[in-house]
Order: structure tokens, then C-alpha cells, then sequence
């Protein structure tokens, strides 16, 4: 029996299912890689393992020992530690301050600080994880403070430790650095799972591999018998085919223009002097894992954001120094990855939602008088072209499922008929009969002759609906590939940062 | 008018007197910003204590019994945001705009059926803090006039200042309660029980209300007036925004405002109408705000 | 019939019905501790405030505290707090005052002159709280609140000192000659035409809300903020619009009480039935709705009239319904977090 090992893994969320009998097993002193795209049940797997999320079914054996943990406490204290890809640091308390926490060596009532700051120092050595115990950790570049992250659990003696997509923010030396790091821990004996889309980094310093696609597990692999194309294969698998009849696209004059987009952040840009175009008639899809800048550029473009460095023209208009309002006016539109907390207000009515944007013109509004009943015609008439499943106009839209919410969002945001539309996963969390309804829409988006900037994680969607697919990868354009000649593995690769390979 | 004279012995000790109920309040303000509790009922808080102070010595006889009574029932008081804020969720504005008209209205109405007075409340024969004399102080003259003669409660509180900002940052459950108020989530998956923690300070803090409410009412004149807090309990609020949280920069934020506020007074013994000098601490709190913007450390009130 | 059984259903799971009826209850306990019989006082109450011609005491009563209801409850639906209303309401008083008494007008000329100053100067005044959020960060609910007490200070001052009528022993203006008031609307009671205003002021209030577009933005603004931005509203033109409309309703209240009740500036007289704090209050109950803030102002108002009857009959201080009204707004408030669970 392996070290870790969780067995027949179920968790179901409404809607979807999680994690669908999953098994992990896992020798102590190990890197095992935990792989999938977005949605395969990654973070949910590592989150029961954790103690953040109760499983429907199944448990973990650890070292023999079945364990359930309520809390991740109760984790922490078994030894196990997780470095999540959003960091729980403290950012105004120091190095050791953020370590040591609720484990401060003590003398009576006060800390014993010297105590701390050495045992800190001297785990930082013994490791290989250079920090100043004395740092404040808001200061500190992303790199320094995932180090702090991994002191964390070190302090605690984690002998399980997980990391939650670790690489996404930082430089390649820093990710070297954390290799070295990661091998030393193995070596030390204990066990790391490595949870990640990045290819190249598998290949570099996991033992093993577990492959998660839809909830399932898709297949194990030794990765020194294993390649990344077969990776891949697993990853992507056989989907359900998204197919999307559409006529090859004509595409126009460039109706939004982005040059040299750049969004600073603490270690390496966000947004990395990013250029491109999207016609009028044409889809243009940026591919990319999650947090690979796409979101940061997409508020930069829709005017929610402001960015450092670059432009961006609609139909040849300078809009880079308007707001929401200036950009709307020039004809964007924006269908936002946040459908609940920026697409909607989720307490009001579908006839409010659906009016946003639109109530200081006519029909809806004269001379500063709206027409109520203008509105609430306007909202029932979008209703029954979207198909929207909800009992009345007047109904709060909190009320409903993720693919009713989008498509609110979307009806509206479509009904400005505006030249540029911008769609940021447009059916993520949304059930099948929706996405396949919000595609045929953006495609015949495309064929009235807008632009549409579609920013999506989801591989199979990218290449049903794109005439040209950008990869964006850590802040940057790394390719531009036609739609034709866009493929799952092509864009795999790339997608996982592999570039200049052969499919 | 004599500008220079202004500035002597006496303003500054008119001033410490000044900053000592302001200061008490916004230490309570430094305790529920850190755990991460926006706290806005400091106002009635004092007040409850100070009419809780009048009322404890009147009938126990002694100011030590006064300010037992201010103590408990502020405490008491203070509990409805504790909890309500805690475990029932409630949105710690209203609780606070509500605690603090409760406060104002519970005090008038008792002020009536307990004493039968509207108004004001004194008594002669109630005693008023004691005041702390030391000889070493006493015998430089200078020293004497600025530091000699204040309560006890003045003196507490300026202990406290060290006390909590020694408790903050050098004990263990200082530490905790930073953490809390930063990011109750990260404290929470380290084990942190954030409800406990942020009851205990909203409890800690009114404790420290009701201190400032006794020197309120029996620090200098032994009295109770309707709404005598009269605004402080917001200085301390916008002291605890200034000093981001620090009891150091709180209390240098309070030692400005109770500048102010003793100069007015000062300014009205010459001969200025009290109405407009009243004014000096809030305009000098406006201005201090606008000055001051951007810099705050985004804790719950800082 | 399902209407009916749903609104019954509705309010009987009303958060705001529970809290009255939990905050009658405290106060009934307070009042018993008091050594007093609830009913008894209770029915004084309801009597005080409708019974003969405390009906028409009520109504006049009503409309500054409807009024200062407003005052609170327009931000409030927008998700932001004035707690300035104090100054806002001395300052239009003040307005009102010295133009009505120095203006070389005739009288109707000054009267209306008079308003419309108290509420330009009193909604510029709320209106400067707002830019000092928007430009500066400092926070509506301080920076409001703080204002206040300037503005208090200042006609505090002016009422004691260089505008004062040497004539009467009290801290107050000159008499506004009867040309320049506000005439009785109804004979042999309180209310004047204040009450009029004040209708038209809630009428357009509660129509901007309904069918305007600003009463839309801000409506959704309290629902969400970043989608109302997102949607293209510029955020802190708002709050500076919105908060000059709140200050305006406080300066018409100010003039109303001036220039239709007191006939002069008197210090202190316009803050001591604490209409603003009762207003708020009501406000929050009816969190910022602009017609069930007015139902809430109504109540508040009955309670505080029946108050005065109820003191002069039992003794039990007045100061009571104000008690009563604070109790209710933090069940309200544990009412509602519990409900967000």
C-alpha cells in the first residue's frame, strides 16, 4: 500500500460532478503530478485531501491510517501543508510573524522572537529557501513570498505537502529555484503533489503522473516512460465534440486595435506588451490556462482597468483614456468572466439586469424618465429569444442556474449590437443546451460583421469557434495560429508553454 | 491678544485632561480594528459609561464602586455588537448608528426615572476620581503644572497606550489578533477561532469605553449632562483611521485633537464665543483626514 | 386570494414586523422595570398620537421628521450614509432665516427665495461631504458627520452673537414678519404648507425612484456598485449628485420649521426634537425604500407625538419612543444577518 492513497474520491456540486471515484496513490518521498485543464476536479481533489471540502464519499489512507480532516487545522496538525495558488500570507506582518503563526515559540505570555526568527532562519538554510526573517511580506516579490508559503508547512513539519499550481507567477529562474527546493524535500522523504497544466515542468521533476479529465481519473504514467503528447492525449482526451457550423470567415477592416498592453505587478508583468487586432467578422480566441494574464487583459481593454503602458482603438478611435462609459459609447461590449459579482446584480430583476447600460436612451428612457413598461417588454422579449428559464421578468435573477445568469449577461451585452463584442468564458459553469445556444450566438455575431474577442480556458471551445486563435501565456502573445490549422495537441503545447514543438 | 501666553503649563495640562477620554475610546477603536470589527459606537459607549459611572458611585457611595458599574456596564453594553456582528451577522453600521442613538436615549431616559432630573445630574456628596500626586513631579513647578494633579483613569490610560502596544506586538495573542483582523481567512485555516477573538476584543474595547466614561463624569466635575460625550467617541474614530491602528500614532493623533480642543477653551477664556472654538477639534479631525488620504493601512477602521 | 395570502405570509415573515414587535416588547419590559404598566402607557401612546387634535400635532410633526426620513433614506438606497443631517437641517435654517428677514424683496418674494437658498446652500454643504469621499477617500459616513458640527458651531454663533434680537432673552434672530412665513394650511392647527412641499418633495422622490433613470442608477448602485460601474455609471458623480439631493431636503426641512413653525432662528431649537436621528432610524428600517421610509417616518412621528401625551399622562419620560425607535433598528439589523446565513 502506498503512502497516501485516497480511494473512490465522489463529490458532487449542483450541477456537476466533481470528482467522479477517484484514486490517487502516492509513495512517500515522491513528486507526483496531479494534471488536467480547468474543471477536470483538480483543486476539489487536493481541497478534500486538505480538509477544506468534505467528500460525498470516499476517504484518504494515510500511512495505513484512514483520515478525515474537518479543517484544514486538523490537517496541518496530521502533517500535511498546502501552498495555494492565491497565498494566505499576512501582508503587513513580517517573514516570521506569517510563519510562526499559532505555533509562536512562546515565554509565557510573549513571543520568544529571537526563538522565531532563528528556527526560521535555520529552516530557510536547511532548505534552500533564502527569506529575511525580518521582511515585511506585503513588500515582498511573489516568488519570496511563495517560498514563505512552503516555510509555512515546513515549520509544521508537513511530511504531505501540496502545491497548488505554483509556477503560474513565477520567473523561470525562481521556478528553478523551487525544483531544487522540491527535489530536496523528496529526498528528504517527504511528499509532494504537484498540481498543474505546465507540460515541461512534469517532465522536469515529477516521478509520476496522474492525469484527472472531467471529474475522472484519465490515466497514470511514470514520467520517464511517458511523453508530452501522450500527456496531452489524456488531458484532452475525446470531449464531447463542440461542433459549430459556421461559413469560413470574411474578415474586414481591424474594429479594435491593442498595441503594447502592459500591466506591471511585482515580479514579472502581468501583461507583457501585448499587440493584436481583431477584424470586423472574425473570432479572434485568446487560449490560455487561467492566470495567465487574460483576465488583467481583458479589464484593461473593457476600461475597468487601467493599464501601464499601450493603446487600444476601437474602429481606429483612440479610447485608451476613456473610462467604461467612453468605451461602451465607442462600441464595446462586454460579456465578464464574473457573471455574479460584476455581470449582474444578483438581487434585482431580469428586466432591471437586462436594462443596464441602456436606460439612458430610448426606448427605455426619455428625457430622463424611464418607461417601465418599455423595459419590462424589452426584458420579456430577450427573454423568450434567449430562451432564458425563469418565471417572469420581474424575478430576481439570484434565483437562477449558472447558464440562465450567463445568458442574461449575454443577451444583453448582445443586444447593444455594439461593433466590438468582448466574451471572457462565456460558458464556464454553464450546462451543455446553453453553451451550445451562447456559441451559435457569438458566431452569428461574427457573421453580422462584429469583432469578437473571445477569452476562453476551455480548449474545445477556442477551436469550435475561432477564425484565429492567440496563445497567452505568463503576460504574453506567444502565437498566433489560423483556425484551421489549430489543433487540441498544437494548442496544448503552447498552452503549457511549450513553444517551436512539433505537434 | 497674548499669543505666547497661550502656549504655557496649563494648556498642556488642560490638554492631557482633554485627550483622556478621547484617548480611551480610541484605544477601544485600535482593539476592534485590529480584530477586524468596524466599530462606530465608541460615542455611545462612552456615554453609556459615563452615566453607568455616575450612577455606580452614587449608589455605592464610593468611585471605586462608580467606576466598577462603569466598567460592567459598558462591558454589557458593548456585547450587543459583539454578538451582533459576530454570530448574528448584523451589519456593524446599523448596530453602531443604533447602539449609539440607544446609548443617548437610555441614558435621558434613565437620567429622569432614576434621578428625576432632566438635563444634568450632580450630586455634592459624590466623590471624584483621585488624583495621582507624585512627590518628584510635585517639586518642579513647571512639571508640576502640566503632569501633577490628574486622575488616575489619565494616568491608566496612558499605561494602556505602552500596555496594548506591548500586547499587540510582542505577545503571542497580539500576533493572533493582527492576524484576525488582516485576513480572517488565512487565520482560520492556520486554526483561528475569529468569532472568539473578535467578541473578546469588542468586550475589551468597551471595557475601555467605560473607563473613558468615568473620567467623563467624574474626572474633573462630578456630573452627568445628556449627550455629554459630545462627539468624542467620532474623534476617536478618525484617530484610529489617522494613527492606522498604532496605539502610538492613535495617541499622537488624540494628543492633536485635544491641542485643539484645550486651545479652544483657551481661546474662549479671551474672550472668543465658545461656539466657534467647540468647533476647532472637528474642523483640525477634517483636515487632518483630507491631509492624510491614501495612507491607511485597510484594516477594519485604519 | 393568493395575493392576500401572500402578502400575509409576507408579513408575517417580515423582518421588519418582527423587530417592532420585538422592540415593543423590550420597551414594554423597560417600561414595567420603571415601575409602570405597559398597556396603560402603550395606549397613551396610540391616543397621544391620533386621538382629537393630537392627529393634526402628529402630522405636523410628521413632516420634518418625514422630511429628515428622506434626508437619510436617498443615499441610503444607493448603499451610502449621511449622517450629516444635523448641519444640513441648521444651515438651511439658518439660510432661510436671513433671507426671509434680509432680502429687499417683498414678502412671497422672500419666502420663496428663502427656501430655494436653504436647500441650495444645505445640498453644496452635503454635496462638499461627497467630494471629500471622491477626491479625497475620506469616508462619507465621517466626513458627513463631522461637517456638522461646524455647521452648528457657526449658526450656534450667529444666532448668539451679531444676528441676535436683543429684544427676546433667548439665543435667536430677529422675528420674520408674517409677509415672509410659510401660512397655516390648515386653521387652528400646526400644519402650514410645509406640508405641501413636503409632498411634492416625496412625490418626486418616490416617482425619480420608480421612473427616473438616476433613481434606477442608484437602485442598483445599493445592489452592487461594481456591476452599476460596469455598466458604464460614473460612480462618484453620483454620490456628489446624490448627497447635494439629500442635503437639499434637509435645507427645505430647515426652512420649513423657520420660516412655517418657529418664525425665527432660535439656537438649538431646530435639533432638539432630534427629527434627524428618528428620521435615520426610520430609514434604516425601511433600508433607504423611499415609500416605506415614509410609512416608517409616519410611525416614528406618531410615536414621538404620543410620547409628549404619554409623559403628561404617566410620566414615564417621552425620551422613551426614542429608546423604542433604536431597539427596533438593531433587531432589524441582527434580523437581517441572520437571514443572509
Amino acid at each position: 500500500m502506498a503512502f497516501l492513497e485516497m480511494r473512490g474520491i465522489v463529490k458532487r456540486y449542483p450541477g456537476v460532478l466533481a470528482n467522479d471515484r477517484i484514486d490517487l496513490s502516492v509513495e512517500a518521498g515522491e513528486i507526483h503530478a496531479v494534471m488536467g485543464e480547468n474543471g477536470a476536479g483538480k483543486s476539489t481533489l487536493m481541497g478534500i485531501l486538505y480538509g477544506l471540502v468534505q467528500p460525498d464519499e470516499g476517504g484518504s489512507v494515510i500511512d495505513g491510517r484512514p483520515r478525515r480532516f474537518r479543517s484544514p487545522i486538523e490537517a496541518i496538525t496530521a502533517g500535511l501543508g498546502m501552498v495555494h495558488q492565491a497565498f494566505k500570507l499576512f501582508d503587513s506582518l513580517t517573514v516570521w510573524e506569517n510563519v510562526a503563526y499559532r505555533a509562536e515559540p512562546r515565554r509565557g505570555p510573549f513571543i520568544d522572537r529571537a526563538a522565531a526568527r532563528r528556527r526560521v532562519a535555520e529552516l530557510a538554510q536547511r532548505h534552500g529557501l533564502p527569506v529575511d526573517p525580518d521582511a515585511r511580506v506585503g513588500s515582498l516579490p511573489v516568488g519570496v513570498k511563495q517560498r514563505i508559503e512552503i516555510l509555512k508547512a515546513l515549520y509544521r513539519d508537513a511530511r504531505i505537502l501540496i502545491l497548488d499550481e505554483p509556477t503560474a507567477v513565477l520567473t523561470p529562474g525562481e521556478r528553478d529555484g523551487l525544483f531544487r527546493v522540491m527535489r530536496s524535500l523528496a529526498a528528504d522523504g517527504r511528499t509532494i503533489l504537484f498540481v498543474t497544466h505546465k507540460l515541461h515542468e512534469v517532465m522536469a521533476v515529477t516521478d509520476r503522473i496522474t492525469v484527472l479529465r472531467d471529474g475522472r481519473v484519465a490515466d497514470r504514467m511514470i514520467t520517464a516512460e511517458t511523453d508530452p503528447p501522450a500527456i496531452i492525449r489524456a488531458m484532452t482526451g475525446r470531449n464531447v465534440s463542440l461542433k459549430v457550423d459556421r461559413t469560413p470567415a470574411q474578415p474586414g477592416r481591424p474594429l479594435l486595435e491593442v498595441e503594447g498592453l502592459t500591466l506591471n505587478a511585482p515580479g514579472k508583468p502581468a501583461v507583457d506588451a501585448v499587440s493584436f487586432a481583431v477584424r470586423a467578422g472574425e473570432i479572434v480566441g485568446i487560449a490560455g490556462v487561467a492566470g495567465n494574464g487574460q483576465t488583467e487583459l481583458v479589464e484593461i481593454v473593457a476600461g475597468l482597468r487601467a493599464a501601464d503602458a499601450g493603446t487600444v482603438r476601437v474602429d481606429g478611435r483612440d479610447v485608451t483614456a476613456a473610462g467604461v462609459a467612453g468605451r461602451r459609447a465607442a462600441g464595446i461590449a462586454y460579456v465578464p468572466e464574473d457573471r455574479a459579482h460584476t455581470g449582474t446584480a444578483l438581487r434585482a430583476s431580469a428586466a432591471d439586469n437586462l436594462s443596464m447600460g441602456f436606460q439612458r436612451r430610448a426606448p427605455l428612457s426619455r428625457r430622463g424618465v424611464l418607461d417601465p413598461a418599455a423595459m419590462r417588454e424589452r426584458a420579456r422579449g430577450l427573454i423568450a429569444r434567449f430562451g432564458i428559464r425563469i418565471p417572469g421578468e420581474g424575478t430576481a435573477v439570484g434565483t437562477l442556474s449558472g447558464g440562465n445568469l450567463q445568458k442574461v449577461v449575454v443577451a444583453r451585452e448582445l443586444d447593444h449590437e455594439a461593433p466590438v463584442l468582448i466574451a471572457e468564458q462565456p460558458t464556464r459553469g454553464v450546462d451543455v443546451g446553453a453553451i451550445e445556444f451562447i456559441h451559435a450566438r457569438l458566431v452569428a455575431e461574427r457573421d453580422k460583421g462584429r469583432a469578437v474577442l473571445l477569452v476562453s480556458a476551455e480548449l474545445g471551445e477556442i477551436l469550435a469557434l475561432s477564425d484565429r486563435v492567440l496563445v497567452m501565456y505568463e503576460g504574453r502573445i506567444i502565437a498566433d495560429v489560423p483556425g484551421h490549422e489549430a489543433s487540441e495537441s498544437g494548442l496544448g503545447l503552447l498552452m503549457a508553454g511549450v513553444t517551436g514543438a512539433a505537434a | 491678544m497674548d499669543w505666547l501666553s497661550l502656549f504655557n503649563a496649563v494648556l498642556f495640562a488642560q490638554t492631557i485632561q482633554a485627550v483622556t477620554p478621547i484617548l480611551l475610546a480610541a484605544l477601544a477603536g485600535v482593539l476592534c480594528d485590529r480584530a477586524g470589527v468596524f466599530n462606530i459606537a465608541l460615542e455611545g459607549q462612552m456615554l453609556i459609561g459615563a452615566f453607568a459611572a455616575i450612577a455606580g458611585t452614587y449608589y455605592t457611595g464610593s468611585v471605586a464602586g462608580g467606576v466598577a458599574v462603569a466598567l460592567a456596564g459598558t462591558i454589557a453594553f458593548s456585547a450587543i455588537l459583539a454578538f451582533g456582528a459576530t454570530w448574528l451577522r448584523g451589519d456593524p453600521i446599523v448596530i453602531g448608528i443604533g447602539l449609539n442613538l440607544l446609548a443617548s436615549g437610555l441614558t435621558a431616559f434613565l437620567l429622569r426615572i432614576l434621578f428625576g432630573v432632566s438635563g444634568t445630574f450632580t450630586d455634592p456628596t459624590m466623590q471624584d476620581l483621585p488624583r495621582i500626586v507624585i512627590p518628584r513631579i510635585a517639586a518642579m513647578p513647571w512639571f508640576n503644572r502640566v503632569f501633577g494633579g490628574h486622575s488616575v483613569v489619565t494616568w491608566a490610560a496612558w499605561i494602556l497606550v505602552v500596555v496594548i502596544a506591548v500586547f499587540l506586538f510582542r505577545t503571542v495573542w497580539g500576533l493572533r489578533l493582527r492576524g484576525i483582523g488582516e485576513r480572517p481567512d488565512a487565520a482560520e485555516t492556520l486554526g483561528a477561532d475569529v468569532a472568539g477573538s473578535r467578541i473578546a476584543a469588542v468586550l475589551a474595547g468597551g471595557a475601555l469605553c467605560g473607563l473613558a466614561g468615568a473620567q467623563l463624569s467624574l474626572g474633573s466635575v462630578t456630573l452627568f449632562a445628556e449627550d455629554m460625550s459630545a462627539g468624542r467617541g467620532w474623534i476617536a474614530v478618525v484617530a484610529v483611521m489617522l494613527g492606522r491602528g498604532h496605539p502610538v500614532g492613535v495617541a499622537l493623533a488624540c494628543l492633536l485633537f485635544g491641542f485643539a480642543d484645550a486651545a479652544g477653551l483657551r481661546l474662549q477664556g479671551r474672550g472668543l464665543p465658545n461656539q466657534l472654538t467647540d468647533m476647532a477639534p472637528y474642523v483640525i479631525t477634517l483636515v487632518a483626514l483630507v491631509v492624510a488620504r491614501g495612507r491607511r493601512r485597510r484594516g477594519a477602521m485604519a | 386570494m393568493n395575493a392576500a395570502i401572500g402578502a400575509v405570509r409576507g408579513a408575517a415573515t417580515s423582518s421588519v414586523l418582527w423587530a417592532i414587535l420585538g422592540g415593543l416588547v423590550v420597551g414594554a419590559l423597560i417600561t414595567l422595570a420603571a415601575g409602570h404598566d405597559p398597556v396603560a402607557v402603550y395606549g397613551e401612546i396610540l391616543a397621544g398620537a391620533v386621538v382629537g387634535p393630537n392627529l393634526a400635532e402628529t402630522v405636523a410633526r410628521a413632516v420634518p421628521l418625514v422630511g429628515m426620513t428622506l434626508v437619510a433614506a436617498i443615499p441610503l438606497r444607493g448603499g451610502m450614509v449621511n449622517l450629516g443631517g444635523d448641519g444640513q437641517l441648521v444651515l438651511g435654517g439658518m439660510v432661510a432665516a436671513l433671507v426671509a428677514l434680509y432680502l429687499p424683496a417683498p414678502g412671497a418674494v422672500r419666502l420663496a427665495a428663502a427656501i430655494l437658498a436653504a436647500m441650495a446652500v444645505s445640498g453644496a454643504y452635503a454635496a462638499l461631504a461627497a467630494w471629500g469621499e471622491v477626491k479625497f477617500g475620506v469616508p462619507l459616513l465621517i466626513s458627513t458627520l463631522l461637517l456638522s458640527y461646524p455647521a452648528k458651531g457657526v449658526t450656534s454663533y450667529l444666532a448668539r452673537f451679531p444676528l441676535r434680537d436683543p429684544s427676546t432673552g433667548m439665543p435667536e434672530t430677529f422675528r420674520v414678519e408674517e409677509a415672509a412665513r410659510l401660512p397655516v394650511l390648515v386653521p387652528g392647527t400646526p400644519i402650514t404648507w410645509g406640508l405641501v412641499l413636503l409632498l411634492l418633495v416625496i412625490a418626486a422622490v418616490v416617482f425619480t425612484d420608480r421612473r427616473g433613470t438616476a433613481g434606477y442608477e442608484l437602485r442598483l448602485r445599493g445592489l452592487n456598485p461594481r456591476f452599476t460601474a460596469y455598466g458604464g455609471v460614473d460612480l462618484g458623480r453620483q454620490t456628489v449628485r446624490v448627497l447635494f439631493a439629500s442635503g437639499a431636503v434637509a435645507g427645505l426641512v430647515g426652512a420649513i420649521l423657520v420660516l412655517g413653525d418657529q418664525f425665527r432662528f432660535t439656537d438649538g431649537a431646530l435639533l432638539s426634537p432630534a427629527y434627524t436621528w428618528s428620521g435615520l432610524m426610520a430609514a434604516l428600517l425601511a433600508m433607504g425604500e423611499p415609500v416605506g421610509a415614509v410609512c416608517a417616518g409616519l410611525f416614528f412621528a406618531a410615536l414621538q407625538t404620543g410620547g409628549f401625551a404619554m409623559e403628561r399622562a404617566t410620566e414615564v419620560p417621552r425620551v422613551l419612543t426614542l429608546v423604542l425607535q433604536a431597539v427596533i433598528i438593531l433587531l432589524l439589523a441582527m434580523r437581517h444577518g441572520l437571514r443572509r446565513r
